[in-house]
């Protein structure tokens, strides 16, 4: 036991009084029993406004911002270790994790098209945002979800500039034309969750929504009978969605000790009308639903997509949207990158308490976090106008070990030899999932003669 | 390699052959298949391909007949080292869905057809070309118009039942209605690959039905919210639900059934069956034994709102088939279909009423109700507007991030405000209706325009008074005042049309060589324009589409469609790219079409001329150390010259000068009036018309033209066509 009982709820914003958790205790049963722990989660943290590049870089490392053209970099690449290296002023939060993180730059994602937003075309590796409106395509979170499917194959979370947009859909997909929701209310979230152990009549809740799916379940079959065979399809989705439902309400019963003890405590924050509150209740809740094992995959979305960018973080004393920086706008006394900065940081202050929390349980030789990877990246690549010509990562974690960590690396100039897209760090998180996919999204049709295939080798062990 | 279930599963195998994804291909291109070299790719190519094409294909997709303007001789079995991909994409599309061969001709066998897919994905993936394609979106066009239109052949009547989701706009306007407490999620979104946003059978699926049934909850708890004093019941709930939550007694079996009924009557506008009343009396029986009372009944009466008739509109028909096979709907099915064909409101008691007394039994009786909502005042016409918004397409002006909103360097017109555009066409539409005379010529051709009407009054004296005060303060201290200018606080919206102060008086007439109709307002124009420039290739898009009733080729991914970075030159030169013969082919049917638009810019201000850089004289903008001091813009000469042609009707095609001849002569075309009906027949009939609609389209059509051009003609011809009210039963 690596930290005491109290000492985890209280990291974690648990309710006072909780028992020592359910699923932790069929891990630790798992570990005494010899069983090999195969956890795998994976968080996705989406930025909007584009992350600097020559903001990522260490100390001692000097990094440039690359020109929008080909051959923009060296024909080289960049491996330094973080070791006895300072992280950039925005990182510094998560030091504590230096070992288990890389930042890359260098990759591109031109086949996205760029603009404010690349819309999901960020997660998707396909045109989306200036290029768009085109379909949508399964993004990332999505496709790691059906890989590694939980009781809520994928959860999105996030903010948006608009205290009424209860849920967005902005930048996850399930697959081509497949919208995936983005609860931007915390409550909604936390009811969507935790709400089946919410209160005293959970429980009669819970056991009366199962008798109304039943219930229905047979309506709609029986609706069913009286149509011919081309009318049916359409009560047919309508019946499989039932099923799903009971499905889940029956892994939720299976869980719902976890839920009541691990779930969080609901906080004003829950409806504050401070974009920063929400967020922060938005990543209580997602770590608490990946504690209690209600998904493997986590998509927290601060602003991203173009209709909400250009939001204004007022809870860090700023008065101007996202787009008044973006256009070289700078405010109390910073210029408009060290705003940039001020921002990213705040965001690796709350992945930091992430990582935290996820350190802190337990589980097989290590801690949940060793199990997890989070990803941080801007649906606007590079620059509030983003062009896609690179478009900056941060992944922390490095899944039991498989991810060489504790490094920044850099890869070559566009189409310079050795060149990568986003699409290969898509597929390296597939693969590490243990997916046997080759390539995710859609080739770049400019890089012709480059293999845009397999994951990134210089990542992997 | 065997080809499971070849003809019986087109969209599994779609996926296999045209998804990105890695795996995908694999599964269609198995690992035995892979090139290392063109070489090896061509030898495959030669054993597999060719003998394909010259036994199957080679007849009608060669040199001389150019079937498709598909040679397949010259087509490029290297997509590497060819623009030939996209091609090969759309081939293996077809082949896959089994469209080509042509149905009349001999059918390939299945094994030769996978072969030929089979080297098509190896070699794709040798050349690294994906053959993702956008979906496309099932363009109702592809019906040859003039098979719709000709009055000495009308085939048969054919049309299937149909069962479709509500769309969100109903759902809206029902929890609106239930006065729910909370704000719920929408659970439905359009799917998109319709012409009209309400069309098609998008599936329900479980994201939707998990918040279909959240909000049933929340509804049914405000609607049956209430507090306990002593042991009576108080809040603003019915007596039907009143009784369910008596604290002491709980509610009899009478009064289970009483609040079951009425709950039927408010969700679904009927009275339930004997067997209804039976199955939703014991489930809340049985959810209060296991749950309790509150939770019980409030779980109980929310499983009314999830029914499959909540939820669903069906228009199925019921009855005996006519001598010519048809089934009429039933008269509820009409009278939901009628409400919601012109609102988004589930159909008023005279709707229901009539429908009960057999009144929508007959075609006259349908009209009758037809004209009675559409004369009714009190009726809001929703759906009316919204046609018109969805078919021009201008309300998309507010999803254009233009830099004027935001702020930055890069302000050229602060005064742009997108939504006052929409809102000022919104007004032009509905005068347009209000006349109900030549409808469509008037929206193509009016000079009339609003400008800023809701606001124009109250910015006006607002400016007025800030200027008076500004004027006066000035007096007081000439001296603070010196270099000052007044800057009013409100937009100056009214220079987007291309005046010089907001007009007293709407609608205004603006100069007759400057506009005519709604696409010269700035709403449209705007709407089909990027952050910083005319999207011309939108533009001629919707005009081929929407009024020659063309179709455009979806855009093949293979293409990077991007136009080159070259500020000093304007738009038409910089589309000079598109004009390479591989690109030319679909771009000849938009680009010209669109060039008379060039008369404005991308905020809808009719100009002189395009304002591009002047690299020279920027070159030379420097500071004392030689620091560019930023780009120097000058004006070039536009050219406004456009085309119409490759439409199929003579009467239509030639040069055009400008943009207001070029509406005259749109708007005078019977051509364009059928394009319309065919659209207006997709957002009513909510789906593709089809060659056994021919009847029903020219039924609407000669009453749209012999009512001269009234619209409300037009609608009631189409809600009592035949393609609306009946259906061909299943076999």
């Amino acid at each position: 036991m690596i930290t005491t009982r109290r000492n985890t709820l209280k990291t974690l914003g648990l309710s006072a009084g909780a028992t020592f958790l359910h699923p932790i205790v069929s891990r630790l049963e798992a570990q005494a029993a010899g069983k090999p722990i195969t956890a795998k989660r994976f968080v996705f943290v989406v930025e909007s406004n584009g992350v600097k590049a020559q903001q990522m870089a260490p100390e001692g490392v000097v990094r440039k911002e690359r020109d929008q053209k080909p051959l923009n970099g060296p024909d080289s690449f960049v491996d330094v270790s973080l070791t006895g290296r300072k992280l950039p002023f925005s990182l510094e939060p998560v030091s504590a994790w230096k070992d288990k993180m890389t930042i890359v730059n260098g990759l591109s994602g031109r086949i996205c098209g760029g603009g404010h937003s690349n819309d999901h075309g960020a997660l998707g590796a396909v045109p989306g945002g200036r290029k768009g409106p085109a379909e949508v395509q399964e993004t990332i979170d999505a496709a790691l979800a059906k890989t590694l499917p939980g009781i809520f194959p994928h959860v999105g979370l996030g903010i948006s500039k608009r205290l009424e947009n209860n849920v967005v859909y902005s930048i996850s997909a399930w697959g081509q034309g497949k919208k995936l929701p983005i609860i931007c209310h915390p409550l909604q979230a936390y009811n969507t969750l935790f709400g089946s152990v919410a209160d005293g009549s959970a429980r009669q809740e819970f056991i009366a929504k199962n008798n109304v799916l039943d219930f229905l379940k047979d309506d709609i079959k029986s609706a069913e009978r009286g149509l011919s065979t081309s009318e049916r399809e359409q009560f047919g989705a309508y019946l499989e969605t039932f099923e799903t439902l009971r499905d889940r309400q029956s892994k939720l019963n299976e869980i719902k000790h976890t839920l009541r003890e691990k779930g969080p405590v609901a906080s004003d924050k829950y409806t504050s009308k401070v974009e920063t509150d929400r967020l922060d209740a938005q990543f209580d809740l997602g770590a608490a639903a990946l504690i209690c094992g209600l998904t493997n995959v986590l998509t927290i979305s601060s602003a991203a997509g173009e209709q909400d960018f250009d939001i204004n973080f007022s809870g860090l004393g700023l008065k101007a949207g996202k787009h008044h920086y973006g256009h070289g706008g700078g405010e109390n006394g910073m210029t408009y990158l060290g705003v940039y900065d001020m921002i990213r940081r705040y965001h690796f202050d709350l992945i930091a308490g992430l990582c935290k929390k996820l350190d802190a349980v337990k589980e097989g030789d290590g801690t949940m976090l060793d199990n997890t990877v989070i990803i941080y990246l801007s649906d606007g690549a590079e620059a509030h106008h983003s062009r896609c010509w690179e478009w900056p990562m941060v992944v922390m974690g490095n899944m039991g070990g498989k991810l060489k960590s504790n490094r920044y690396i850099d890869y070559p100039g566009y189409a310079q030899k050795g060149h990568r897209t986003i699409a290969n760090m898509y597929v390296t998180l597939l693969q590490l999932a243990g997916s046997s996919r080759t390539s995710f999204g859609m080739a770049d049709p400019a890089l012709k003669d480059f293999d845009q295939h397999g994951p990134l080798a210089e990542l992997l062990v | 390699m065997k080809f499971p279930h070849f003809a019986k599963t087109p969209v599994f195998l779609m996926a296999t052959a045209l998804a990105g994804s890695g795996v995908l291909a694999q599964a269609a291109a198995p690992a035995d298949l892979k090139f290392a070299s063109a070489a090896e790719s061509k030898a495959e190519y030669e054993r597999v391909v060719v003998p394909f094409f010259a036994k199957h294909c080679n007849d009608c997709h060669n040199q001389k007949e150019l079937e498709g303007d598909l040679d397949l001789a010259v087509l490029e079995f290297d997509m590497k080292a060819s623009t030939s991909g996209a091609r090969w994409a759309t081939l293996v599309d077809l082949l896959t869905k089994g469209e080509m061969p042509p149905k009349k001709r001999t059918r390939p066998m299945p094994e030769s057809v996978a072969a030929v897919i089979r080297w098509a994905n190896a070699e794709a993936k040798r050349a690294n070309r994906h053959f993702t394609r956008r979906e496309a979106y099932a363009n109702g066009n592809k019906v040859p118009h003039e098979s719709l239109f000709n009055p000495k052949d009308i085939p048969p009547f054919a049309a299937d039942p149909q069962i479709r989701r509500i769309s969100p706009e109903i759902y809206a306007a029902f929890v609106a209605e239930m006065k729910a407490k909370s704000r719920l999620g929408q659970p439905f979104s359009p799917s998109g690959r319709t012409t009209f946003k309400d069309m098609g059978t998008p599936k329900v699926d479980e994201p939707v039905t998990a918040q279909l049934l959240q909000n049933a909850l929340s509804i049914v708890e405000s609607r049956t919210a209430h507090k306990l004093e002593g042991d009576k019941v108080v809040g603003n709930l019915t007596k039907e639900f009143s009784a369910l939550f008596h604290p002491v007694t709980p509610p009899s079996e009478p009064q289970i059934e009483a609040a079951i009924v009425h709950q039927f009557n408010q969700i679904l506008r009927r009275t339930p069956t004997d067997a209804e009343k039976t199955r939703f009396v014991a489930l809340m029986k049985k959810n209060i034994a296991d749950a309790g009372q509150t939770v019980g009944v409030r779980y109980t009466l929310a499983t009314v709102l999830m029914l499959p008739e909540a939820i669903f509109r069906m228009e199925v028909g019921s009855g005996t088939p006519d001598a010519k096979g048809r089934i009429r709907l039933a008269p509820r099915e009409i009278a939901f279909a009628l409400a919601f064909a012109l609102t988004d409101k589930r159909p008023d008691a005279a709707l229901l009423t009539a429908a009960a007394a057999g009144e929508l039994d007959t075609d006259a009786g349908v009209a009758k109700q037809v004209q009675r909502l559409l004369d009714d005042p009190k009726t809001e016409k929703t759906r009316v507007l919204r046609f018109f918004r969805e078919y021009f397409g201008y309300d998309k002006a507010t999803d254009v991030f233009k830099e004027a909103n935001g702020g930055g360097s890069a302000v050229d017109h602060p005064g742009h405000e997108p939504r006052a555009l929409v809102e000022d066409t919104d007004r032009l539409v509905q005068l347009i209706l209000e006349q109900d005379k030549d409808v469509l010529k008037e929206l193509l051709t009016t000079t009339k325009s609003f400008v800023a009407y809701k606001t124009a009054a109250d910015s006006k004296k607002k400016i007025a008074e800030a200027k008076a005060k500004f004027e006066a303060d000035r007096q007081k201290d000439p001296a603070k005042f010196k270099d000052k200018l007044f800057k009013p606080q409100q937009k100056l919206i009214y220079e987007s049309y291309g005046l010089t102060d907001f007009p007293d008086v709407q609608p205004v007439e603006l100069p007759a060589d400057q506009r005519a109709g709604i696409l010269t307002q700035p709403s449209w124009l705007v709407a089909n324009s990027t952050t910083f420039d005319n999207h011309a290739i939108h533009r001629g898009k919707w005009i081929r589409e929407r009024l020659l009733g063309n179709v455009v080729p979806d855009i093949p991914i293979t293409v990077d469609a991007q136009l080159p970075i070259a500020p000093e030159k304007t738009l038409r030169t910089r589309m000079a790219v598109t004009q390479e013969a591989y690109c030319w082919k679909c771009h000849q049917l938009m680009n010209d079409l669109a060039y008379p638009f060039e008369q404005f810019d991308h905020f809808g201000r009719y100009r002189a001329a395009e304002i591009v850089q002047d690299l020279e004289a920027t070159a030379l903008n420097v500071d004392g150390k030689g620091k560019p001091k930023g780009p120097v813009m000058k004006g070039a000469p536009l050219d406004i010259s456009g085309l119409i042609a490759h439409v199929g009707d003579k009467s239509l095609e030639g040069p055009i000068k400008n943009p207001i001849d070029y509406m005259k002569k749109l708007a005078g075309s019977k051509r364009v009036e059928q394009v319309f009906v065919r659209h207006a027949f997709r957002f009513w009939v909510a789906r593709n018309e089809a060659p056994g609609d021919a009847a029903s389209l020219q039924a609407t059509h000669k009453a749209y033209s012999e009512s001269g051009g009234s619209m409300k003609a037009l609608i009631t011809a189409l809600l009592t066509s035949e393609s609306f009210l009946y259906r061909i039963a299943a076999k």
